[in-house]
């Protein structure tokens, strides 16, 4: 039990670093156009689903190659469940592996 | 100046008026893109043939685990995952031929409703949320280390009932998942469950790509013993580590505790080194007020700790190996492992 509390300890510890750490270096949102070029919208949420790609696909297991599109619009829906990614993240992912 | 202030409020105005929608059309644009792709069956799964030397006695453990995944529409997906198990032992203790039993089991068959972005509600039987490794890590081709930690049969398994889960990001930093889920008893063959009530929930910091959860479990049947538990799975951006540890509790059954650290040496200088993942894992469990209460639970405290090596052949076979080392009152014994495990997807349906 002493090890446990030890480790209940630690994760709290943890989570507070995390915390203050994430707000100390959020970037300040980026005002988006009103309007923006196909080509540049598909830049912004290849790099942007990459991303979350890159940090979410990883938690589980070792992120995958692309399947086939509609393959992997099944694959994502099971991982909003089961990794219980955000509906951002879904979208952004999705966008990523099937672009 | 009154002139050019009354410009000004006009611009921020029409900047506050536009951007919302401008923001509003864009994820609405993101969601139409990202669903031009419409979903199709899968079927999904893996197989392990993992021989396992405990104490000296060796079993040949081999694993097939289909996935069935079928998207009833946009935001109603049917899933089931079973499970086939042969722990094969040689007929007479050390000589003779392999012989056992095939296990069958169904782990999971549940549909999930996404009902918006803060909530999707499951129903049917699903994989009991407590911790992470009976949900995310269980599968052979998914485990960094292929023996099961001492702690999983607290808390673990399957149910059948209802749950609400999701994930809602707070902020950009911080994204809050959860899991609150009932279950009933069911006592049929194959689709046994106790009766429940429990939920989990995390903090996930995607930058630091940390995340720390609890988890609680309350039984509402017999002992009515509660279960807790807390987990912690940090994946450094610049350094390819994996990070893992769990924690249970339960008075009458026992607690204890696993820390798994598994390395990728992704920037070794040869290629072929390139997909190897050098792991180790150790754990302590210490016995419960109730013996035998859970009959899956070590009878003794016991600690065990394990080193081994993947070897990714490529996106779907993976080669590993391991050795560990268990200490108990009862004296110490080796565990060796060695084996291949394999990820399959097929699509059941055009894939284009």
């Amino acid at each position: 039990m002493k090890i446990l509390r030890a480790f209940l300890f630690a994760l709290t510890i943890a989570a507070g670093v995390a915390y203050a750490g994430s707000a100390a270096d959020s970037p300040a949102p980026i005002s988006q156009p009103a309007t923006a070029s196909a080509e540049d919208l598909n830049l912004r949420w290849m790099m942007e689903g990459e991303k979350r790609y890159r940090i979410n696909c990883g938690r589980c297991h070792q992120p995958p190659h692309k399947f086939e599109p509609r393959v992997m619009a099944t694959a994502v829906r099971h991982m909003r469940v089961r990794g219980m990614l955000t509906d951002d993240d879904m979208k952004y992912v999705l966008y990523y592996m099937t672009h | 100046m009154t002139r050019a202030l009354t410009r000004l409020c006009f611009v921020i105005a029409v900047c506050i008026r536009l951007t919302p929608l401008g923001t509003a059309q864009e994820n609405a644009d993101l969601r139409a893109a990202a669903d031009e792709a419409k979903p199709i069956p899968v079927l999904s799964g893996g197989a392990a043939f993992v021989p396992t030397w405990d104490s000296g006695d060796l079993t040949l453990v081999s694993i097939v685990s289909p996935v069935l995944l079928v998207p009833i529409s946009r935001n109603l997906i049917f899933e089931s995952r079973a499970e086939f198990e042969g722990d094969f032992v040689r007929r007479n203790g050390n000589s003779g031929d392999f012989t056992g039993a095939v296990e069958k089991s169904l782990e999971y068959a549940e549909f999930d409703y996404i009902g918006n972005r803060y909530v999707t509600f499951t129903a049917g039987r699903f994989l009991t949320p407590f911790n992470i490794f009976n949900e995310r890590l269980y599968p052979n081709w998914i485990r960094n280390t292929q023996t099961d930690p001492l702690i999983y049969p607290i808390g673990t398994g399957s149910d059948n009932g209802l749950m609400l889960r999701g994930g809602v990001s707070l902020d950009p930093g911080v994204t809050l998942n959860y899991a609150v889920y009932f279950s009933a008893l069911s006592t049929i063959n194959r689709f046994e469950s106790e009766r429940h009530a429990g939920m989990r929930a995390a903090l996930f910091f995607p930058r630091h790509r940390l995340e720390i959860g609890f988890s609680e479990q309350h039984i509402l049947q017999d002992a009515r013993i509660n279960r807790l538990g807390s987990y912690l799975e940090w994946q450094p951006a610049r350094v390819s580590l994996d990070l893992r540890a769990e924690g249970a509790y339960s008075r009458e059954e026992g607690d204890g505790l696993w820390i798994e650290g598994a390395y990728r040496f992704r920037n070794a200088k040869a290629s072929l080194l390139r997909r190897a993942q050098a792991v180790a894992r150790t754990q302590v469990f210490h016995t419960g007020t109730v013996a035998g209460i859970n009959p899956d639970l070590p009878t003794t405290d016991t600690k065990r700790t394990e080193a081994g090596l993947n070897y990714y052949l490529n996106d779907g076979w993976k080669a590993l190996a391991s050795y560990g080392k268990t200490f108990t009152a009862a004296g110490d014994s080796n565990i060796w492992t060695v084996g291949m495990t394999y990820r399959f997807v097929i699509p059941l349906g055009p894939a284009q």
